[in-house]
This record gives structure tokens, C-alpha cells and sequence, in this order.
């Protein structure tokens, strides 16, 4: 594949990537070429959403079946005053438009959940996770798990975030975390607040890692997670195993999500 | 016997806890319901009803916020 492919406005426009060598005209391509489902147009969403069009992810899907309030735009940088009432997912759409021509987004104003999760991930090289609950993100893992597709992981409380990627071959989510706690027992941004930034350096972190994966450069972060927490201003890395007692990634994994409950905590009946 | 918990973002501390004890005591004792933590041992979650036979363990909490 030569520079060639990429047509004048876009060798002006990608320069700084093409520059690189761990980019390149074929790099660019690559990004260009890839398709990459984002859950959540929130808080992580919104920086996800924002640096994978500026960086020319070709394909964006956006899923969400919430609207833009007046209290979400403290974080959520690619929503307006005036999208107040519309669908984050309409809101994303209208924002990658007016950003990057080169870009086209699949916007769907529904929760993912366990009937339309395949469909939503075949086809598409990597998953951003951005979603705001325990049972999406369950099912994101075990979904994207068993396509074959990786997962850039993000999740943010007040002053603080984690992220860790997931990638086939590695261990997932579930690794790490075997069982949801049940619905209450751990608290939500619009109970206890949230630093309005935070979700930015944790967007980006997760945008990071999905181009990537996309260009395939550099390592993942697989098997680490990483923990920010923004008061001390400080970063952790917590190395994490594969664990071969996982039900998705283990030594007998499901090859469905047919048995799982995603109620609770997300477990796998006997 | 003793253990060293640590918690990540926290800190670590050294817990006394009885011989018998399981991980869910464990985490009780370093003040989190062990539902809102994974506890890790060289980097694997551990079974919240198995007796502590590690001397050192990382508390990771859930977070889930979007």
C-alpha cells in the first residue's frame, strides 16, 4: 500500500501521523480502513469518540440509548448547550460530521445488551468500552471475547479511573473481576460526583490503545491495569494473570453467551 | 497470622487475621465489602470463601462509572 491511496487533503490532514514511522501512509490506512464500536457516548465516550475521528478511524459505531442533559456537559466535550434533549448518539454523529469528513458514524439510540451485542461487534477490529454499568460491561467482555475482537476497558469514580485492554490471547475482564457485585453495592457518577476532566485522561488513555491496536504498534495494555487517581496525580500499574478458571477465556470457556445471566453478577449457570 | 493488604490507589497495611480466615474476612477487615473488590494474589482473584494462605495480597475495588 503506498501514500499514493491517500488522496492530497488527507496527506495535509494526517501529516503528523504519516511523519512516523510507526505510522506511515499505511498506518494511516490501516486507521482509515478500521471500524471501531464505542459503548457509551458519555463521559469516557466523548474523548473516545472525539481522537479516534480526529485521527481518522474510518468507521465509528456509536452506541447509546441516552440523551444529552444539561448536567452531562461538565465532561462530555463533544455534546453542547444546544443538544440538551437529543440522543448522545445523534449528538456524536452531528460532532464526527462537522470534525472530520473522512469519518463516517453508525449511531444507534439503544442500550447494547445481549440481543443486538454480536451484531454490534462482528466486523469491527476493536471495542472501546465506555459504558456506565456492570452488565454492558460484562457482556462487551464476553461478546468481544468470543469474536475474537479487543477491548479498550475504561471506568472512572470521582477522582480516579482505570483502564486495561483486553486482548484475545490475554486475559479479559472477567480475569480480573470473576463476578459484578450486585445492582447499589458500588456507587454511580450521578450519586457520588465526578472530577469533570477525569473522564478525559481516561478517554484518551482508551482512545490510545484502540488506534494501536489498530496500527498494531506498541504493546497493549494487556494483563496490566492501569490506575489514575487525579488528586495525587499519580499513575499504578497492577500486573493481573489469565486466569485458566475463567468461564469466557479459561482452559473451558463458553462458546456462547447463551448461559449467561446478565443480571446480578453476570454469572454463568451451571 | 499476619497480612500484608494492599490497597491499590490506598496504600497497603499489615492485617492480623485468624489462621482460619477467608478472603471475604480479609477484605471485611481492610474495610470493603469483598463483593466491591477483586482480591489478588500474584495477579489472579482468589475465591472470597477460601481460607488466606497469602502473605501478601492486592485489593483491587470495581469502579464503573462512564
Amino acid at each position: 500500500m503506498s501514500g499514493l491511496s491517500l488522496d492530497a487533503t488527507q496527506l495535509d490532514r494526517y501529516s503528523r501521523h504519516i511523519i512516523m514511522d510507526e505510522v506511515g501512509p499505511e498506518g494511516q490506512k490501516r486507521l482509515l480502513d478500521g471500524r471501531v464500536l464505542v459503548v457509551g457516548a458519555g463521559g469516557l465516550g466523548a474523548p473516545v469518540v472525539q481522537y479516534l475521528a480526529a485521527a481518522g478511524v474510518g468507521e465509528l459505531v456509536v452506541v447509546d440509548d441516552d440523551v444529552v442533559e444539561r448536567s452531562n456537559l461538565q465532561r462530555q466535550v463533544i455534546h453542547a448547550d444546544a443538544d440538551v434533549g437529543v440522543p448522545k448518539a445523534e449528538s456524536a454523529k452531528a460532532f464526527v460530521e462537522r470534525l472530520n469528513p473522512d469519518v463516517t458514524v453508525e449511531a444507534h439510540e439503544t442500550r447494547l445488551d445481549r440481543e443486538n451485542a454480536e451484531s454490534l461487534v462482528a466486523d469491527c477490529d476493536a471495542v472501546v468500552d465506555a459504558s456506565d454499568n456492570f452488565r454492558t460491561r460484562y457482556l462487551v467482555n464476553d461478546v468481544a471475547r468470543l469474536a475474537g475482537v479487543p477491548v479498550a476497558h475504561g471506568a472512572i469514580y470521582k477522582f480516579e479511573g482505570q483502564a486495561t485492554t483486553l486482548v484475545p490471547g490475554g486475559p479479559c475482564y472477567r480475569c480480573l473481576f470473576p463476578e459484578a457485585p450486585e445492582p447499589g453495592e458500588v456507587p454511580d457518577c450521578a450519586t457520588t460526583g465526578v472530577l469533570g476532566v477525569l473522564p478525559g485522561v481516561l478517554g484518551t488513555i482508551q482512545a490510545t490503545e484502540a488506534v494501536k491496536l489498530l496500527l498494531g504498534a506498541g504493546d497493549p495494555l494487556s494483563g496490566r491495569l492501569l490506575f489514575y487517581d487525579a488528586l495525587e496525580m499519580s499513575f499504578e500499574t497492577v500486573p493481573y494473570r489469565q486466569n485458566p478458571d475463567c468461564p469466557v477465556c479459561g482452559d473451558d470457556p463458553i462458546d456462547s453467551i447463551e448461559r449467561v445471566e446478565y443480571t446480578g453478577g453476570c454469572g454463568i449457570a451451571d | 497470622m499476619d497480612v500484608t493488604v494492599e490497597v491499590v490507589g490506598e496504600g497497603e497495611e499489615t492485617l492480623a487475621v485468624d489462621d482460619d480466615a477467608t478472603y471475604a474476612e480479609l477484605a471485611r477487615a481492610a474495610g470493603y465489602s469483598p463483593h466491591e473488590v477483586s482480591v489478588l494474589v500474584d495477579g489472579t482473584p482468589v475465591p472470597e470463601d477460601g481460607t488466606v494462605t497469602a502473605e501478601r495480597v492486592t485489593l483491587l475495588r470495581l469502579i464503573k462509572g462512564g
